[in-house]
């Protein structure tokens, strides 16, 4: 049989289009494997869009904010770190992002490439990358907002990752992470239930030790400061900024510096709910977590 | 920067033609990116599309178009003389109003040709238990009175909501255009492809089908449907009729009455004119179609007027004459109706006299009964008389998956309805109000608009609530025209029968409310403690409504039971005495 539909790229071979769309479907089955995920996206999403919206009003006079602007991401940079089938970069990308996904799995990326080429609302300003993280902090290349979703949990070493994620931020960048917690409960209902009982996932996608519980995150960037980049302190001494979260107060941090907002699965509608902000219990599986790189200012 | 998002591609496909053995053809598609095709042009498919054209933030977001078959410049252009309306006429509730308000379609509607409805009249055919209820029942939020719910011509709303979008330029309207076929690539994700007759194609992220009863969309996306048609005829037309006196209100009360035959119902649509939707048995719809104008209106008036009884013969009258090819004169008819009226007492001065008072109505007192039915019919507007078959579908999803992923249903592609309580369009704009509010939701979280995921909310919202009103109406239907021995002797003993009439109140009552929905947030979008508050608040009102609804039902039941014992200790009275007397 010839091929009756168009080949949209010369270079590729006919095979590979064919082996990449049949585990593009596995990525983008939304009721497959990834289901949770995909239900899980807007809620990102949403988390994502109120956060640049929340900091836009504290930061420009409130006629300036336009909140129901669809494409509240129009000319920032964003990189979205561990991309997989390219679920996250390609809502980026439609909010007008100039999205960059990485993935360390060549065949993820080429997944999500095929996948955002089917879409031609996103595939000219949506690139992927077969790099690791640290690979980008040669070039000189920063971005606004870095997203890593549903990685910190499968990282060999956690601190230098939230390091490196940390240093490809502009100043006054955003980092967005989500993961779950390391609690009895986030045991039970991501391993035991959704792994051993239900299947959903499939067995041996998590590890339990590398759960990260959001106080450690906290910990870790109430100690981290950020290097000030040699060119700023004339005398070539490296400095350091102000730690990127300056106190907790009831061991929640200060609204303009980094959040924890829990993400609860309602299994009646099967759907992720955004808890709202101190919910009692919310954080203790699946966590969203933001923290704001310290302005320039600051770091002089 | 997306310079190419909206720009066209031209495709050239190499297809193998197998009957040309080898040689190869080569074709050439032009097609069209967009984000929403909506297929259909009627009220929910033209309501869908000024919704998401009046969102200014879509403008430079989506890019939509809609696809219809017909000529729609015939709706635009509509502009009929003042007192004749067009025989299709529908019932929207607050509910659909609050909507089309909000969208700003609203302020398009020529309301001078609507009515609103203030007052219902419902009474059963064969015991003539009756329920009236009025809009000063409804429980408002607001303190602006609203009626209960207003009629208006289907064109009327059509041709409004065609003006609305004049002003959405992101909204491309194709009429003239029909839907040759919709194909889609094999490998997943891909999108569907519309071929329309004159050759265009537009290839679109997610494809609406809002094209009716037979819907090409759904047999696209593979959707099963699960219905059944009743044996039943619906005939519309308009009617003309005195102003009611002074003693009287205006001309803002609908009625319907119960006949075995069907329901037959008296809409409101000015001083002087009515709409008819009389359900009746397709042999006797066709034998009424075919009588003299005058025959017909004679008829009518007597359908909600003479006794059952009486109603029957009349209709065997005109089955008859039908079949033998004869038609009933005027003279005939009218002569049957004042014999059988004289024969049930009916006093010439009570409403229920079909003699039309020669004094003019305003020199006279209205007699007591003057409310109890609409008023006097004098004449149908000349080709307003039609007919349509009555079914009750409902699709199994309304969002298809597979091949057929990236399609929605809404309206009538989705479910169709028995018109008794003026549901069908509600449940159409329901889905649209709650479709559109999933795509902006999507759209603002970055979403893909055509996926499951973004869909799933409006399944999820829609299917229950549709089905809730679709079968309590089913049931009255069945409950009205069934031959069941002892349903009908619980029929004819009246107070029952107050109970079901009761279960329509509450399916008019249910999606009659005057607040919008428009701003209630999906179960994602707000914080968990009002999702959770909205979840359980809905559980709580769904069982609610069914439980009444259930209430309703099982009240017949129980009735019947009660019917039955005390007949039992009837005939052992009846027994008794017949020994007493014996002894």
């Amino acid at each position: 049989m010839f091929p009756t539909r168009l080949l949209r790229s010369s270079t590729v071979n006919a095979s590979e289009i064919a082996h990449f769309s049949r585990l593009s479907a596995e990525w983008w089955n939304e009721r497959g494997e990834f289901s949770f995920l995909h239900k899980m996206n807007p809620v990102r999403m949403q988390f994502i869009r109120e956060k640049l919206i929340e900091t836009a009003y504290d930061e420009q006079p409130e006629e300036a904010v336009d909140a129901k602007k669809v494409r509240i991401l129009e000319g920032l940079d964003v990189l979205d770190v561990g991309c997989g089938g390219g679920l996250l970069s390609e809502s980026l990308a439609r909010l007008g992002a100039w999205t960059t996904g990485i993935d360390a799995s060549e065949s993820n990326v080429a997944i999500a490439q095929h996948h955002a080429s089917l879409d031609s609302r996103v595939n000219s300003n949506l690139t992927y990358k077969h790099a690791p993280a640290e690979s980008l902090l040669s070039q000189s290349k920063r971005y606004d907002v870095v997203c890593s979703m549903e990685v910190l949990e499968h990282v060999d070493n956690p601190v230098m990752f939230l390091k490196t994620c940390a240093e490809l931020l502009k100043p006054s960048g955003h980092l967005f992470l989500s993961t779950i917690s390391r609690t009895p409960l986030s045991y039970f209902l991501t391993i035991f239930m959704a792994e051993k009982v239900f299947r959903e996932v499939a067995d041996g996608t998590h590890t339990y030790s590398k759960y990260i519980k959001p106080s450690e995150l906290l910990e870790f960037f109430q100690s981290y400061r950020s290097q000030l980049p040699s060119s700023v302190n004339g005398d070539g001494a490296q400095g350091q900024s102000r730690p990127w979260i300056t106190r907790l107060y009831n061991g929640e941090p200060t609204r303009k510096e980094a959040e924890v907002r829990g993400m609860i699965y309602n299994p009646l509608s099967a759907s992720w709910i955004l808890a709202p902000r101190g919910a009692w219990g919310a954080a203790e599986c699946n966590y969203l977590f933001w923290v704001r790189k310290p302005i320039l200012d600051d770091i002089l | 920067m997306l310079l190419h998002a909206n720009g066209s591609r031209l495709l050239f496909k190499v297809v193998r033609n197998p009957s040309t053995n080898g040689h190869r053809r080569l074709l050439s598609t032009v097609h069209e990116d967009y984000d929403v095709v909506i297929v259909g042009g009627g009220p929910a498919g033209l309501a869908l599309a000024s919704a998401l054209g009046s969102k200014n933030e879509f403008q430079n977001t989506l890019k939509i178009a809609l696809v219809e078959a017909g000529d729609l410049s015939v709706v635009r252009d509509w502009s009929p003389p003042a007192d004749t309306f067009s025989n299709r006429v529908v019932s929207l509730t607050n509910a659909s109003q609050a909507f089309l308000k909000g969208t700003g379609s609203w302020d398009h509607i020529e309301l001078h040709r609507t009515s609103p409805v203030e007052e219902m009249q419902v009474w059963d055919g064969i015991s003539d238990a009756r329920i009236s209820f009025s809009s000063s029942e409804m429980v408002s939020s607001t303190t602006d009175h609203l009626g209960m719910a207003r009629l208006i011509e289907t064109l009327n709303l059509q041709r409004g909501l065609l003006r609305h979008l004049n002003s959405s330029p992101a909204v491309q309207i194709i009429d003239k255009n029909k839907v040759q076929s919709i194909t889609v690539d094999e490998a997943p994700g891909s999108w569907p492809l519309v071929h329309l007759n004159t050759g265009q194609a537009l290839k679109t992220r997610l494809l609406v089908g809002a094209d009716g009863p037979n819907s090409p969309v759904r047999s696209f996306a593979k959707i099963p449907s699960y219905g059944w048609s009743y044996d039943t005829q619906a005939i519309v037309c308009t009617l003309d009729h005195p102003p009611k006196g002074p003693f009287l209100g205006p001309n803002t009360t609908a009625y319907q009455r119960f006949l075995p035959t069907g329901p037959v119902a008296f809409l409101p649509i000015s001083t002087t004119a009515s709409s008819l939707v009389w359900s009746t048995k397709p042999a006797l719809a066709t034998a009424l179609k075919a009588c003299e104008p005058s025959v017909l209106a004679r008829m009518i008036n007597a359908a909600f007027r003479l006794p059952d009884v009486s109603m029957q013969y009349l209709h065997e009258r005109i089955l008859e004459a039908h079949e033998a090819g004869k038609h009933i004169t005027d003279e005939e008819i009218s002569a049957e109706i004042l014999w059988r009226e004289q024969s049930h007492l009916i006093d010439s001065t009570s409403a229920y006299s079909s003699i039309i008072p020669d004094a003019s109505p305003n020199s006279r007192i209205p007699p007591s009964d003057a409310e109890m039915v609409p008023p006097l019919v004098k004449s149908i507007q000349p080709g307003t008389v039609a007919s349509f078959p009555l079914r009750y579908n409902h699709t199994e999803t309304y969002v298809g998956e597979g091949q057929g992923s990236r399609t929605v249903l809404v309206g009538d592609a989705a479910h169709t309805i028995h018109p008794l309580a003026g549901q069908g369009l509600n449940l159409g704009l329901g889905d649209v109000e709650c479709l559109s509010r999933c795509i902006s939701e999507a759209v603002l979280r970055g979403g893909d608009i055509g996926s499951y995921t973004a869909l799933l909310p409006y399944t999820q919202e829609r299917y229950l609530q549709n089905h809730t009103i679709m079968s309590a109406c089913d049931k009255l239907h069945k409950i009205y025209t069934t031959s069941f021995g002892p349903l009908v002797q619980l029929r004819s003993v009246g107070l029952e029968v107050l109970n079901e009439l009761d279960s329509i109140k509450v399916a008019i009552m249910m999606s009659a409310g005057s607040v919008s929905r428009t701003d209630r947030p999906l179960s994602y979008n707000s914080d968990a403690r009002a999702a959770m508050f909205n979840i359980a608040a809905q559980g709580v009102e769904n069982i609610n409504t069914v439980a009444h609804v259930a209430k309703v039902l099982r009240g017949g039941f129980e009735g019947l039971a009660v019917n039955v014992i005390q007949n039992l200790a009837k005939a052992a009275t009846h027994y008794q005495q017949s020994r007493k007397d014996a002894s």
